[in-house]
């Protein structure tokens, strides 16, 4: 079972005064591996600018540029025809006592680490140990996944692109990120190597070819229990032929879709849409 | 010699008391005196000139040296105050055959960090060998990941290094810390140099010692050799935050000694990953920029966005290999405290060498028999925290009450990474000008490394921070601490005496003595007649 | 060369020569309150306070001793003398790159020697100070003289000296322009700008108001003179534009400014000088501020710090 799928994500800025420098670096490039193969891929900009792309600490590709005329309105657009494969089943066979060994702790340090984004909390610490007890560190992933799907409500603007995954814990609602960074939370409570992924989701599980969707930025998580495996705790679902992954990093800093530093503007609005198209 | 008096004083007047056995850190090794009294080979020429000498002579060239530094605008700023950084008029003596030793394992240390920032910053090798643990790295608060893969052109990152070295007790220089980011002080070398020179002249008529002031020659060379190839005459500019800074001095000595621009953040500007220079005639493109600019203020886009001190997008041109940065971005992991712990093993993996220049014995708290060590023994150690410059934040457990250990204890524990512990070592002492007579106090020594790619060059001198308060011994500017001139001995038979010399330009002139000319003047019949009338 | 040290250079041409001609001014006025039983101190000060661009203070009476420590000594005040001292050490500190050693220690010196300086002139009167000050300058002066290479950055120093000379010799006409034409403070006028000998020598003597005034305005040959200062300026710019190919007029600003207030004091009928002078005067004044505005849009790109705004978009 594979999809052949278009991607077009589109970030339009508008500002209420001429902006006069502004450098940017966006990551939207996928990326091939073993589940998906980029056919083709391109980022756009206008006004047209001479991009710049470098792979960066995360393996992830940047592209970088900058604009000096004065400008209202930016929009960059990224996009791909990305090859998928079949639904991704876990990789395993690490013990608990492996996942303790000082060689995993070491090698996988960065992802057992806390950030800003998934600092240390008691109370998830707690409830991370209670959810592992009897369990295989594969089926702890799962059950860390399935209780964050069923304790969160899916609800946009409920949280900020500042929230970690206290803040949306205490809030009990929040969108995917949120759903990632929590997981992230319990699974590097438990010992368990855990990254977070961006990348988007075909929204149809049925997705007619040639159909255009509007589909979303998308946000789920991996974890290593003697092989790294994906898994989306939003929908609570094993990564399919509808996911299509740009970037893993330890938390949502590392991957940002769009960064930037910009002077001489004020009051920008925004408008992010993304599309995705089943070619085959 | 001139400078001996008949007023009585005199010999021995000024050393008298020198050795009480009761001064504080008695056992330190002192670099004039053996433990006997007798003067080491070193200073054997200087305290003969020293010695007999007379106080208010002294005196008058000590005030003599501060003059000079005050109108020669030689100061460093301290909380927006402009001081001069005191120079004592007694130099630090190293001879020849001890400066041999040091420069090879200056040399040896340059090259191991280099080879482990290129590791680091690549494929981590070192980490996949399991010579080192990967989270050494990883939580290292100056390892930059927006530096991952930038690879400058000819593969230098460290284009200056300062190594700060001590003498313990039996008199082995060991190395205190390496100082890789933005190392300071060199303008000191030189302008300590120049101004002894001027108002000390004697004691250099009875001393060969090597000259110090073509350090920027070297360094300019480094920083051309380190521009892309394309570039055939490379723009090369220093980076300053601004004439505010505590080195601001150094910074625009250093670029008046290279002939090159000293530029602001807001001098530069960068386009299409490319760095130009704004002048009265437009943009100029930059091809490498020697900045004296910390990293998290270097490009707004990657670190700091609040920075205004930096030029946005520099990260990036550098990557795009349109620019070089000197030192590079992220050098700050090889200098971290707790990777200087691991610096036998480093040399070892890189050169496969034994180092020349052993460390200060060091407890690293992050490991939980080392921690244990320290925790129990707080009182007899120098505990520091691996961030940190300048003497801030180090505690000297012999001195510290028990509440200070115990909250200590507290922070060492919550953050074991953070912290270093060091038996405290006595550092060496020299006899240092303090009121009418010269006293023992505690120096360390800052030489300074140069690779330009091909070629490490040590500055035959550095930096010797001399600790002024009686018994102290943090040497830091910040902390109440001066200078002295460091004297490296010319071997007695060698190449170098022709260091700043060489066969001259042309051919030597066979002089003539043509007399000057004069104007026309009045005769001296003409002048009597003058006044008889 | 770089467009901040350019900027530099001028600033520091003009304020040692700011610091200069201040302290000449001073002279002239406090030698004047001291000499003169009949003149009132109070009013005479606040008339000069204004000339050169200072406010009076309100509610005190000034006297010779309030006028020196306000025009001289004040750091609060942006146009005394050791203002001017302290700004032009700053902005050569700033560009010790493009300045000599030898300049940089002249006015280092100068600057640490202040509080000194000022300690013993209170003691021994004003005069002492005025004259370090003018020693010092003439001193820099001869040192740029003597160590500048003659590129941009030795034009953009003339320029800024010059520029400023027109302003105060300037200033220093208005702030007799009240005199009788018999007053002996011509004479301490000429003494102030340096140009009694020459002047005596010129006119072989004769002391007359409306001939002093043309000397220091329109001698062809004398430094000090606003004509002379104005050619400088204006030689300098020429030199320092360097796009060829120029065809019609003066396409710079300044330069244009420039050529045309030198040309209205070239051209000028000698018997039309008095008539208005004042007002001549200040439409120099006008020219000179002006000028500084356009040297500045042309050359220094200098721009202030930027602040950044952060762009980030929500998954």
């Amino acid at each position: 079972m594979s999809w052949r799928l278009r991607v077009t994500h589109t970030t339009e800025y508008r500002y209420a005064s001429p902006v006069t420098q502004s450098y940017n670096e966006v990551r939207l490039t996928p990326r091939s591996d073993r589940r998906q193969n980029v056919v083709v891929s391109r980022v756009e900009t206008h006004p047209a600018t001479r991009a710049y792309r470098y792979t960066d600490y995360w393996g992830t590709v940047v592209t970088s540029f900058d604009l000096h005329a004065p400008h209202t309105e930016l929009s960059v657009v990224g996009s791909s025809v990305v090859e998928t494969g079949g639904e991704v089943a876990p990789t395993g066979g690490a013990t608990w006592t492996d996942l303790r060994g000082e060689d995993v702790l070491d090698r996988y340090t960065e992802y057992l680490g806390w950030t800003d984004y998934v600092p240390r909390d008691r109370e998830l610490a707690a409830k991370a140990r209670e959810l592992r007890r009897g369990l295989t560190p594969v089926d702890a992933v799962h059950a860390a996944a399935s209780w964050v799907h069923s304790q969160m409500t899916y609800r946009q603007g409920s949280t900020g692109v500042h929230s970690s995954a206290a803040d949306a814990w205490q809030a009990k609602e929040g969108v995917c990120q949120d759903y990632a960074h929590l997981t992230l939370a319990l699974l590097r409570a438990m010992g368990i190597p855990a990254r977070y992924v961006s990348g988007y989701l075909h929204t149809r599980a049925d997705g007619a070819a040639k159909e255009t969707v509007q589909g979303e930025s998308h946000a789920w998580i991996e974890a290593w229990t003697g092989g790294w495996w994906a898994y989306d705790p939003t929908n609570a679902i094993p990564i399919g032929p509808r996911h299509v992954w740009v970037a893993v990093g330890r938390d949502y800093a590392d991957v940002v879709p769009f960064k930037g530093i910009y002077t001489g503007g004020a009051g920008a609005g925004l408008t992010v849409t993304v599309e995705l198209t089943r070619l085959a | 010699m001139s400078t001996m008096t008949s007023n009585g004083r005199g010999d021995g007047e000024l050393f008298r008391g020198y050795l009480n056995p009761a001064r504080p850190h008695a056992g330190a090794y002192d670099e004039m005196f053996s433990a006997d009294a007798s003067v080491r080979s070193a200073y054997r020429s200087l305290h003969e000139v020293l010695a007999p000498s007379d106080v208010a002579d002294l005196s008058a060239r000590s005030d003599a040296l501060g003059r000079a530094f005050v109108d020669q605008g030689i100061t460093f700023s301290l909380s927006g105050q402009e001081r001069p950084f005191p120079l004592d008029l007694v130099p630090r003596v190293i001879t020849a055959s001890e400066w041999a030793k040091l420069e090879r394992g200056i040399v040896q240390r340059t090259r191991a960090l280099e080879a482990f920032l290129a590791d680091v910053y690549g494929d981590g090798q070192i980490v996949r060998d399991g010579v080192l643990p990967r989270r050494l790295i990883t939580s290292c608060e100056h390892f930059h990941r927006e530096a991952a893969g930038i690879v400058p052109p000819n593969g230098v990152r460290i284009h200056v290094a300062g190594i700060d070295l001590v003498r313990d007790e039996a008199g082995t220089f060991r190395v205190l810390e390496d100082n890789v980011r933005c190392p300071s002080g060199v303008s000191y070398v030189m302008e300590n140099r120049r101004t002894m020179a001027r108002v000390f002249p004697d004691l250099f008529a009875r001393h060969r010692v090597r000259a110090v002031g073509d350090y920027a020659v070297h360094l300019l060379r480094a920083l051309r050799n380190a521009a892309a190839p394309n570039a055939a005459d490379p723009n090369v500019v220093v980076l300053t935050p601004g004439v505010h800074n505590s080195a601001y001095f150094e910074h625009s000595l250093l670029a008046r000694q290279m002939g090159v621009e000293l530029v602001e953040g807001r001098d530069l500007f960068c386009r299409d990953h490319t760095i130009y220079l704004r002048t009265t005639e437009g943009e100029r493109q930059v091809d490498v920029i020697y900045r004296r600019i910390d990293d998290p203020y270097l490009d707004p886009v990657h670190f700091r966005p609040d920075s205004v001190l930096g030029v946005a997008g520099l990260a990036n041109a550098a990557r795009a290999g349109n620019v070089v940065i000197a030192n590079a971005v992220g050098t700050g992991v090889a200098d971290d405290k707790l990777v200087y712990t691991y610096m036998p093993e480093i040399v070892q993996y890189y050169l496969g060498e034994k180092p020349l220049l052993p460390n200060v014995d060091t407890f690293r708290c992050w490991l939980p028999d080392e921690r244990a060590h320290v925790l129990d023994r707080m009182s007899e150690l120098v505990v520091k925290p691996v961030e940190g410059s300048g003497g801030y934040g180090i505690v000297f457990g012999p001195e510290a009450s028990a509440k200070e250990l115990n909250a200590l204890r507290r922070k060492v524990r919550g953050n074991p990474r953070g912290w270093i512990a060091q038996p405290v070592v006595q550092l060496s002492t020299v006899p240092t000008k303090i009121g009418d007579k010269l006293c023992p106090r505690h120096v360390d020594l800052r030489p300074f490394a140069v690779n330009d790619g091909n070629f490490v060059f040590v500055l035959p001198g550095g930096l010797t921070r001399v600790a002024l308060p009686e018994g102290s011994l943090v040497v830091n500017s910040s902390q109440g601490g001066g200078s002295k001139d460091t004297w490296v001995l010319a071997p007695r038979s060698s190449t170098v005496e022709s260091e700043l010399s060489g066969p001259g330009l042309v051919q030597a002139v066979p002089l003539d003595g043509v007399a000057t000319e004069q104007g026309p003047e009045l005769t001296a019949s003409q002048q009597q007649q003058q006044q008889q009338q | 060369m770089l467009a901040r040290n350019a900027e530099s250079l001028y600033w520091i041409g003009r304020y040692v020569e700011r610091a200069d001609d201040t302290a000449r001014i001073l002279d002239v006025s406090v030698h004047q309150l001291l000499e003169d039983a009949t003149v009132n101190p109070d009013a005479e000060s606040r008339q000069l306070l204004s000339v050169l661009g200072i406010t009076p203070p309100d509610g005190t009476t000034l006297d010779v001793w309030s006028l020196t420590e306000l025009v001289a000594y004040s750091l609060g005040n942006a146009a005394s003398i050791c203002a001017s001292v302290t700004s032009a050490r700053e902005n050569t500190r700033g560009a010790r790159e493009v300045v000599s050693t030898e300049m940089w220690e002249c006015l280092n010196s100068m600057w640490n020697a202040v509080p000194e300086r000022q300690r013993y002139a209170r003691q021994v009167g004003p005069h002492a100070f005025f004259s370090f000050v003018e020693e010092r300058a003439a001193m820099f002066a001869g040192l740029a003289d003597s160590t500048m290479s003659r590129d941009d950055g030795w034009r953009f120093l003339v320029l800024g000296r010059s520029v400023e000379r027109v302003d105060m010799i300037v200033r220093l006409l208005l702030s007799r322009s009240g005199d009788k034409a018999s007053s002996p403070g011509w004479v301490t006028v000429l003494r102030s700008a340096g140009a009694h000998d020459t002047y005596l020598r010129t006119y072989r003597g004769a002391m007359d108001a409306s001939r002093v005034v043309q000397f220091l305005l329109l001698d062809r040959l004398f430094p000090r003179s606003v004509f002379h200062a104005l050619s400088q300026a204006e030689q300098c710019l020429e030199h320092l534009y360097h796009a060829p190919g120029r065809r019609v007029g003066a396409t710079a600003e300044a330069s244009r400014l420039l050529g045309k207030a030198r040309s209205d004091l070239e051209f000028l009928r000698i018997s039309e000088l008095m008539e208005n002078l004042p007002r001549r005067l200040k439409s120099l004044q006008a020219t000179v501020r002006d000028v500084g505005e356009a040297v500045s849009q042309q050359y220094f790109h200098s721009v202030p710090w930027v602040a950044w705004t952060n762009t980030e978009v929500g998954a």
